[in-house]
């Protein structure tokens, strides 16, 4: 497998202050990597570290292939890199904007010009080319920055916080484009607080907060931290269902809250007709059945140690067996 | 080479876009290119002078100078000095601008992320800043030779007032104050975030300029070659000083995480 990005005890300090400790990181190539963490967690200097903006203080890493340290240079020639700020030239239009970064990125006058025009069409600014950034909308001035990011075709793109500040139509543009590069093949390294949009577009998610707390897939994550489990809706008061489900060795734990069952299983794929069956020669009366899907944001409140507050979500702490 | 006139390029397009920060440039600039050209041709109407018993051949140490001869010279020599002024007052304004503007529209970082090199970036914003006022320095020098041999009562006038002294201040302390200038608002813009008080910061760069006007009227300084030498190395050094510590704050690492 060739990985985009490796890191190997990645560390930055500032002074006292360690911002990131010891990151241990491998990215394959053509993977949506979000990178999720509180304020201050040392998100954008990992990026700014990885974008070869700024220097490491202890471990190693390679994007791309190339060596952080020992080839910035050719880092910063196949990295993109959208800012938390979009960070425009307000008195230059789009255009000029977006041919400015094209040539410092090395691409021809004519070619630079190209790219411009491509990336403007895609993201529908193309009319609004010989305007003045200064009068664009914020989802606007975010869709000319992305494309800047885009310019050189880099292989890896870090996007901090992309939606930051959008509204939801101009947002949803956003993460529809992000859809389309990882189509593309691209490598995209995402940090976002916004977990459900996380959720939807990542491949890969890192939970972190100074040090790596966890990395996998959203499924992986969901699954090691709350287990695979079925959401059963009966008419009336489930509690009373409990014992019942008590002579069914294969579910490993559960719990009702108000019509609800919620039933912790091995293989609810084996395992639910199963229950089902049970419940209703029992005389339950299903409503529904449905897989207990967790949230981005409960694996990262369970990872990051916040309280939970709804009763329903962490099912192993609320045991009846 | 190729990044730092990209680099130009895009500054060129910034500031023609400020019609204010142009005008603000230029009219003074005009003002203080045309006073010394205007004084000049007055000092040579044969008009009277009362300079109530001042004797200005002292004043400017030449002796045996007629009353209207020594006023020419003194006129031309203290005004001339104006010159010396432009490379501190324009490169300041263009670089707070070039420099301070980045920071402030959070346009450095995705600046940085490109491949382009610190020095070319440094380059690149000082050449915006340094080749407009040095030729336009220059071009008002040359313009203000012309008026001297036009307007000069005679020619020991003409000496006096273009003299080897004063070309070392056009030709020397003008790019060194201008170079000056700029290293200086390269270290004031890391730490402020308004154009404005980076030129305020800014300001002590003129203290060789007044130096200058105020002693040579006043009497106490008779700018001759040697002085005018001795101050050029004394620049020389200071330039070698600010640019020594402009590069060392404008460096990606440090831009990022120490400059507020």
């Amino acid at each position: 497998m060739t990985y985009a990005i490796e890191t190997n005890g990645l560390t930055r300090r500032f002074g006292e202050l360690t911002a990131v400790e010891a990151l241990s990181l491998t990215i394959p190539a053509g993977t949506v990597f979000g990178f999720l963490g509180p304020n201050g967690a040392g998100k954008t200097t990992t990026v700014r570290m990885l974008a070869a903006l700024i220097a490491l203080s202890e471990g190693d890493a390679r994007v791309a292939g190339y060596t952080l340290g020992r080839e910035n240079q050719q880092i910063r020639r196949v990295t993109g890199i959208l800012t938390e700020t979009p960070g425009l030239y307000e008195r230059l239009t789009a255009v000029e904007n977006l041919v400015f970064f094209a040539r410092l990125y090395g691409l021809s006058p004519q070619r630079a010009i190209e790219q411009a025009e491509h990336y403007l069409r895609l993201l529908d600014l193309w009319e609004r080319r010989n305007e003045r950034v200064s009068g664009f909308s914020k989802g606007m001035r975010q869709k000319v920055a992305i494309a800047r990011a885009l310019l050189h075709e880099p292989q890896v793109l870090f996007l901090d916080e992309p939606t930051s500040g959008l509204d939801p139509e101009a947002a949803r543009v956003v993460l529809d484009f992000i859809k389309v590069l990882r189509n593309e093949g691209r490598t995209i390294f995402l940090t976002t607080h916004n977990l459900p949009e996380a959720d939807e577009v990542c491949d890969l998610i890192g939970i972190f907060r100074t040090r790596l707390l966890r990395v996998d897939t959203p499924h992986n994550l969901r699954v090691s931290l709350f287990g695979n489990g079925t959401r059963v809706r009966v008419v009336g008061e489930a509690t009373i269902w409990l014992e019942t489900l008590h002579t069914l060795d294969f579910i490993r734990d559960m719990s009702a809250h108000d019509d609800t069952l919620f039933i912790l299983l091995d293989d609810p794929d084996a395992q639910n007709p199963l229950l089902v069956r049970h419940l209703v020669e029992a005389g339950a009366q299903i409503r529904a059945v449905e897989p207990m899907a967790h949230s981005l944001e409960e694996v990262y409140r369970e990872l990051l140690g916040a309280k939970q507050s709804n009763h329903q979500m962490p099912l192993a702490r609320v045991s009846s067996r | 080479m190729q990044n730092i006139l990209i680099i130009l390029h895009k500054e060129w397009l910034e500031i023609r876009q400020q019609r204010g920060l142009l005008l603000g440039i230029i009219i003074p600039f005009l003002v203080l290119a045309l006073l010394p050209i205007a004084l000049l041709y007055v000092t040579s109407l044969n008009i009277a002078v009362n300079l109530h018993g001042i004797n200005l051949s002292k004043v400017v140490a030449i002796a045996d100078l007629s009353p209207r001869e020594a006023l020419q010279v003194f006129t031309g020599r203290e005004f001339s000095t104006f010159y010396a002024l432009f490379p501190v007052m324009m490169p300041s304004v263009i670089a707070s601008y070039s420099i301070v503007g980045e920071k402030t529209s959070h346009t450095l970082e995705p600046l940085l992320a490109t491949p382009v090199r610190i020095w070319e970036l440094l380059v690149g914003k000082s050449l915006i800043a340094l080749l407009p006022s040095i030729i336009l320095t220059w071009f008002c020098g040359l313009c203000f030779v012309v008026a001297a041999a036009l307007f000069s009562i005679s020619g020991r006038v003409f000496v006096a007032i273009i003299s080897p002294a004063w070309l070392v201040v056009l030709l020397l302390w003008t790019p060194l104050l201008a170079l000056i200038a700029v290293a200086v608002m390269v270290a004031v813009s890391s730490r402020v975030n308004d154009p404005r008080t980076a030129q305020q910061m800014s300001a002590w760069v003129v203290i060789p300029f007044l130096a200058l006007f105020y002693g040579q009227l006043l009497g106490f300084v008779s700018l001759s070659i040697v002085l005018a030498l001795g101050v050029a190395l004394i620049l020389l050094i200071l330039m070698a000083l600010t640019i020594w510590l402009a590069t060392r704050l404008f460096q990606r690492e440090v831009i990022l995480t120490r400059w507020k």
